[in-house]
C-alpha cells in the first residue's frame, strides 16, 4: 500500500518523535522541489555553495537528491551507499505529482500516465589538496 | 469562485470547506479533508494510496482517455451570463454526464470480464486435478475388477498346485 515498506532504521533519532516531523514548521523538502533542484543550473549552484558556517560542514558537502548537508566527503560517500540514498533515488525516477494530475485525474482532462525520469547519484569531484 | 480539485485525492473542495497550504515557494496545495493534507504532511504518494483518484486512474482501474472527459476544463476566461447559454449548457452538462457515466461504468465491466474468465479456467483445471474427489477412479467398474480378483486368484492357486 502506500505507506513506507522502511526496514531498520530503528534507534534513528529522527523516528524519535516522528509527530514534530510532520508538522509543517520543520517541513523538508518535497520531491518535486528536488526535481527543480535537479536542473543543471540549480544544481550547480546547490552543489558549489559558499562557505557558511551556520550550515553542517559549512555547506560544502551537499546531497542533492537526499536535501541533506554532510560534515565531510567521507561522510557524504558512505551516505550514496545508503538504503536511504537508493530509495530516495527510487523515490525520484518517477515524474513529480502536480495539481494538474490529480485534476486530470478527477476528470478535467484525460489521464495521462508519469513518465520515467533519469536519475543518477551526483558525480562526486576526487580532488585531493 | 470556483469548485477546486483536492491535491492528495482529487476530490471537488467547496468554497469554505478543506484547506488550503502555501508552500514557502508560493505553491498552493488544496485539500478537501483533515486526511488528505495530514497524509500531505506525512509526504505519502497520491499515485501509491490505493483510495485516491490519481492511484485508480493510474493503475487503469477507471477510464482514462475518453472525448467525455474532454469537456470539464479549468476556463479562464469569463462568459457574459445570457439566459439561453445558460439553459444550454445546463443541459450539455446533463447529457455528457450521462454518457461519461455510462461509459466509465462499461469500461468497468469489461475490466472485470478478464478477471471472470480467469476464474473460470482456473475452475476447470482445479476440477480436472481433483477429479477422484468427485468421481471414485474405480467407479462403475468393479465387475471388471472383480474379474480380475477372481483370475489372480485362479492364478495362485494353479501357482500353489504346482
Amino acid at each position: 500500500m502506500g505507506k513506507s515498506k522502511q526496514s531498520g532504521n530503528h534507534n534513528s533519532d529522527k523516528k524519535k518523535n516522528i509527530s514534530k516531523l510532520w508538522k509543517t514548521k520543520r517541513r523538508t523538502k518535497d520531491l518535486d522541489q528536488i526535481h527543480t533542484d535537479m536542473r543543471p543550473d540549480q544544481a550547480a549552484k546547490l552543489l558549489k555553495q559558499d562557505v557558511d558556517f551556520d550550515v553542517t560542514g559549512c555547506a560544502q558537502h551537499y546531497c542533492l537528491h537526499c536535501a541533506r548537508y554532510f560534515v565531510d566527503l567521507k561522510s557524504m560517500k558512505e551516505h550514496f551507499k545508503t538504503k536511504l540514498h537508493k530509495k530516495r533515488l527510487k523515490k525520484l525516477r518517477d515524474e513529480p505529482y502536480t495539481q494538474a494530475e490529480a485534476e486530470r485525474a478527477a476528470g478535467m482532462g484525460s489521464y495521462i500516465p508519469h513518465k520515467k525520469v533519469e536519475v543518477q547519484t551526483q558525480p562526486v569531484e576526487e580532488d585531493m589538496d | 469562485m470556483r469548485i477546486e480539485k483536492c491535491y492528495f485525492c482529487s476530490g471537488p473542495v467547496y468554497p469554505g470547506h478543506g484547506m488550503m497550504f502555501v508552500r514557502n515557494d508560493c505553491k498552493v496545495f488544496r485539500f478537501c479533508k483533515s486526511k488528505c493534507h495530514k497524509l500531505f504532511k506525512k509526504k505519502r504518494n497520491p499515485r501509491k494510496t490505493r483510495w485516491t483518484k490519481a492511484f485508480r486512474k493510474s493503475a487503469g482501474k477507471e477510464l482514462t482517455v475518453d472525448n467525455a472527459l474532454e469537456f470539464e476544463k479549468r476556463r479562464n476566461i469569463p462568459v457574459k451570463y445570457q439566459r439561453a447559454l445558460w439553459n444550454k449548457t445546463v443541459e450539455a452538462m446533463r447529457k455528457v454526464e450521462d454518457i461519461k457515466r455510462k461509459r466509465q461504468a462499461r469500461f468497468i465491466i469489461n475490466r472485470l470480464k478478464k478477471g471472470k474468465e480467469l476464474e473460470k479456467e482456473e475452475a476447470i483445471q482445479e476440477v480436472k486435478k481433483n477429479i477422484h474427489l468427485i468421481k471414485a477412479p474405480h467407479a462403475g467398474k468393479a465387475k471388471e475388477l472383480e474379474e480380475k480378483m477372481v483370475q489372480k486368484l485362479q492364478e495362485d492357486v494353479e501357482m500353489d498346485d504346482n
